[in-house]
């Protein structure tokens, strides 16, 4: 019993990963666009496809796959706010607030059901990156989770590393605090907008094509992790990185455990997701601006 | 809000009585769907436009009235007016409770919090599928003897009428300006005297009836009810409606509903496209015509109205 | 005789910062204060909590001798405290007439024919008459502050806190500023002023009272205060 339970916090773990990387980038786009975005599911499932086609069209390895996955997922989310995120930069546009969250939604149903047409509804299933899986004593893993998960951790570093030390990755900071202190040091702030929201973009799509051989591709798969992906943030505080980390990791180490130790196995995945949703509106309830994060502000 | 022209009200009201008689089965049909969609989107338009409270559960309510009274209905064997009445209330009460809870949440957080309730409502009902028949649909009993679509179309847009009045009752009077004012900015509608507390809850209160009147419809109207009908896919759809008509007039989000529902039937050939339409048809709107592609057609309307003058009095003596 | 408003020792923090400490402070019925201060000294924080909009973290509150610290900002108004802000918050949407008629209907038993009287004898007393089916966010700067103190006029106010009327205001609308409180001040109001403009300030007040690091510092008339040497130094930054 205590092996399977280590087991599915293991595996927890590695979702956690995932969680992680999906909810840093929303974080990203949250500190310095100042909006919630409601189609980082869907771009996270593009990404998946991405990877699938890119593999099975150009028969690329997996890392180079994954790689070209997040460039189109970058370039996917740029379009996206070059055409429909312009408005928010705008002093005459009026509650900036309502507009991010409709539109972005518009965008989640337009990706959605466009990729429903392209790609079928039926849940696809790409190839194992690699075959086998990693075998130490009792415990046994698939090295698609073992990849998963080390690609993501490599991710987060490199996002970590990227903010605190690379000047663009700078600018993002300098800009999430106040956009107009950072338009006087001379950072051009629409490129660090169009640069925020592909970056946010770039992440989902990667832990999507990540995990398209562990939990097989269909169009509505973005719509879990949306979800997931918010309770994360509120949990870990939009507007925090090492937070978002932190409480990805949590929650699927959490989730792992709910799915272990729920009484009714026939029961417990769907409940499992019901529990991290009942976890965000109890986080929403006790501390409406999650635990880490900064108070909500509004784009200046 | 501008004031309809009573003589558009009594065309509008005509045109909707006579309507069932002067088409085919298929689209009386699409007309009663229109409709139950209209109220949820005129109560979407209430809480979200109106009082700018950001809310995505509508849905939620939607199936929660639908699921109530058809199970009220078949486990106590009550008349389905009462479980209509029981379910509406159930509504409205949770509706309130969400309305109190989400006292201290503004914009993203309160639309992320009422997805969640959504999604937790659509998950339970599906999963406990003994109770409420899960994804193979939950048999509802049909409400007339006629097996034809007319009563439920009168029954649909009495409804529609009524709810319409209770909202539109509001909205006219100073509750409108106070959810007005509230939207407008929280704190200072505080500093002018209006109860903030107890007029989001009310607000809360109102649409999540209004949207569970029209689950507790749909129930027997649709026949076989499925979890589907709480999901964001079909939350969009309304959230399109109202966006598309005029998300701060509920007029504007009824005729939304039925011009984005008639598009949807005339568009039938196009299969899964039309949801790639209309997400394309809400981004739009909301990029160039924030108020609505109907308010902003009704718009150029109004400008053709001096012009009309003018060319009217060309020809005409001038008065001395 | 009961002070018409009374702090009695309130203090608030935020996070580590304590942003107003131990502040006792009286207005009695037809006062015209000045509470002014450097910036961070805490007076925009005295205002809040004395109108509802934050609750002291410890204190009491007394507005005609009862208790109401820690009511919301809304019960506030009902009582009579009206109050202008830093920033401008106005109803941008709204027309000028409905801006006012808002504060006009949340009073209990008021009638739509009533408040509209009402409305437009302020709007005509502000100047803004003409303005009256504008929306509010096309105003002048100048005139949204006026539209503001004339929302806080329609709760028929026993006390008002104007939080920087003058902030960035010319010196035709100042005087008009000054004009318009003496005159609703002849009528009997009392007046709790916050402001940089010292200038504007002394034309205005009978009393002044300094804040410094959330603490006060100095309470009387304006010569008095003038020659505090701890207000010198407080606005010398020392």
């Amino acid at each position: 019993m205590l092996d399977y339970i280590l087991v599915q916090a293991l595996n927890g773990l590695v979702i956690g990963v995932i969680y992680a990387v999906i909810a840093t980038g929303l974080t990203v786009i949250f500190s310095i666009l100042k909006i919630v975005n409601f189609a980082h599911g869907e771009v996270y499932m593009m990404g998946g496809y991405f990877a699938y086609f890119v593999i099975a069209l150009l028969g690329l390895p997996p890392l180079l796959a994954v790689l070209v996955a997040m460039l189109l997922s970058f370039a996917l989310s740029v379009l996206f706010e070059r055409t429909l995120l312009t408005p928010l930069y705008s002093p005459t546009t009026e509650r900036k607030g309502d507009y991010g969250i409709l539109v972005t939604f518009g965008i989640s149903i337009l990706l959605r059901n466009l990729a429903i047409i392209v790609f079928g509804p039926f849940p696809l299933r790409p190839p194992s990156f690699f075959e086998g899986s990693l075998v130490v004593g009792n415990f046994v893993m698939s090295w698609d989770r073992v990849f998963a998960a080390g690609a993501g951790v490599v991710l987060l570093v490199g996002l970590l590393a990227f903010l605190s030390r690379s000047a663009w990755g700078q600018a993002l900071n300098a800009v999430s605090q106040s956009r107009e202190s950072a338009a006087i040091v001379g950072i051009n702030d629409r490129l660090v907008y169009t640069l925020a929201f592909g970056l946010g973009g770039g992440l989902a799509g990667g832990a999507g094509a990540l995990v398209g051989p562990i939990y097989a591709l269909s169009p509505s798969m973005g719509l879990v992790p949306d979800t997931q992906a918010f309770v994360i943030v509120v949990l870990g505080g939009m507007g925090s990185v090492g937070g978002s980390i932190i409480a990805g990791l949590l929650i699927g180490v959490s989730e792992g455990l709910f799915v272990a130790l729920f009484p009714d196995p026939t029961r417990s995945l769907a409940y499992a997701q019901a529990f991290s949703l009942l976890v965000l509106m109890g986080v929403l309830l006790v501390r409406p601006t999650g635990f880490f994060g900064r108070v909500h502000v509004a784009m200046e | 809000m501008r004031r309809l022209p009573i003589a558009a009200m009594a065309a509008f009201a005509v045109l909707a009585f006579a309507y069932p008689h002067l088409v085919d089965a298929y689209w009386r049909t699409v007309g009663t769907l229109a409709i139950f969609y209209a109220i949820v989107a005129a109560s979407w338009a209430l809480l979200v436009g109106y009082a700018g409270q950001f809310s995505f559960g509508q849905m939620g309510f939607v199936s929660l009235g639908a699921y109530g009274s058809a199970l009220l209905v078949q486990w106590l064997a009550i008349p389905f007016p009462i479980g209509m009445v029981a379910a509406v209330l159930v509504c409205t009460v949770v509706g309130a409770g969400i309305g109190f809870v989400c006292l201290r949440m503004r914009g993203p957080y309160l639309a992320i919090f009422t997805m969640a309730f959504s999604e937790v409502l659509r998950i339970v009902i599906l999963t406990e599928n003994e109770v409420t028949g899960g994804a193979g649909g939950l048999e509802v009993a049909p409400l007339f003897h006629s097996r034809t679509v007319f009563p439920y179309y009168y029954l649909a847009l009495a409804l529609l009428a009524g709810s319409l009045g209770l909202m539109g009752m509001m909205v006219a009077s100073r509750w409108g300006l106070f959810f007005r004012a509230i939207r407008e900015n929280e704190q200072a509608a505080a500093a002018a005297g209006v109860k903030v507390v107890r007029f989001r809850i009310l607000v809360f209160a109102i649409g999540s009836g209004v949207a569970g009147l029209a689950g507790t419809f749909y129930a027997p109207f649709i026949g076989i009810l499925t979890p589907d009908i709480g999901s964001v896919d079909q939350m969009g759809e309304v959230v399109a409606m109202a966006v598309i008509g005029g998300a701060e007039s509920l007029p504007a989000a009824v005729l939304g509903a039925f011009f984005v529902e008639a598009l949807f039937e005339a568009l039938r050939a196009y299969g899964e496209w039309r949801l790639v339409i209309f997400g394309g048809l809400l981004l739009l709107t909301m990029r160039f015509a924030r108020n609505g592609l109907l308010a902003l057609a009704w718009e150029q309307v109004l400008r053709l109205g001096p012009v009309l003058q003018r060319a009217r009095s060309i020809g005409r003596p001038a008065e001395s | 005789m009961t002070a018409l408003i009374e702090a009695v020792d309130l203090t608030l923090r935020f996070g580590g910062i304590v942003a107003v400490r131990g502040l006792h402070f009286a207005v009695q019925e037809r006062e015209l204060v000045g509470l002014i201060g450097p910036n961070g000294s805490g007076k925009t924080t005295t205002i809040n909590m004395l109108t509802g909009h934050l609750s002291p973290g410890s204190g009491h509150i007394m507005l005609r001798g009862a208790r109401v610290e820690g009511m919301s900002a809304d019960r506030f108004a009902a009582r009579g405290v009206g109050r202008t802000f830093q920033i401008t918050q106005l109803f941008s949407r709204m027309s000028v007439l409905e801006n006012m008629l808002v504060p006009g209907l949340a009073r209990p038993h008021s009638t739509h024919v009533a408040a509209r009287r009402q409305a437009r004898l302020h709007l005509e007393f502000l100047g803004l008459a003409a303005l009256e089916d504008l929306p509010a966010r096309s105003l002048s700067g100048g005139q949204q502050k006026l539209l503001e103190l004339g929302r806080a006029l329609m709760l028929e106010p026993s006390i008002l806190f104007l939080d920087e009327p003058f902030a960035g205001v010319n010196p035709y609308l100042r005087d008009e500023i000054i004009r318009l409180v003496q005159a609703l001040h002849a009528e009997g109001r009392t007046f709790v002023i916050v402001d940089h403009d010292l200038e504007a300030i002394q034309r205005l007040v009978q009393r002044l009272v300094v804040m410094s690091r959330g603490e006060k510092i100095a309470d009387g008339t304006v010569e008095a205060v003038r020659g505090d040497a701890e207000v010198i130094r407080a606005y010398s930054g020392v």
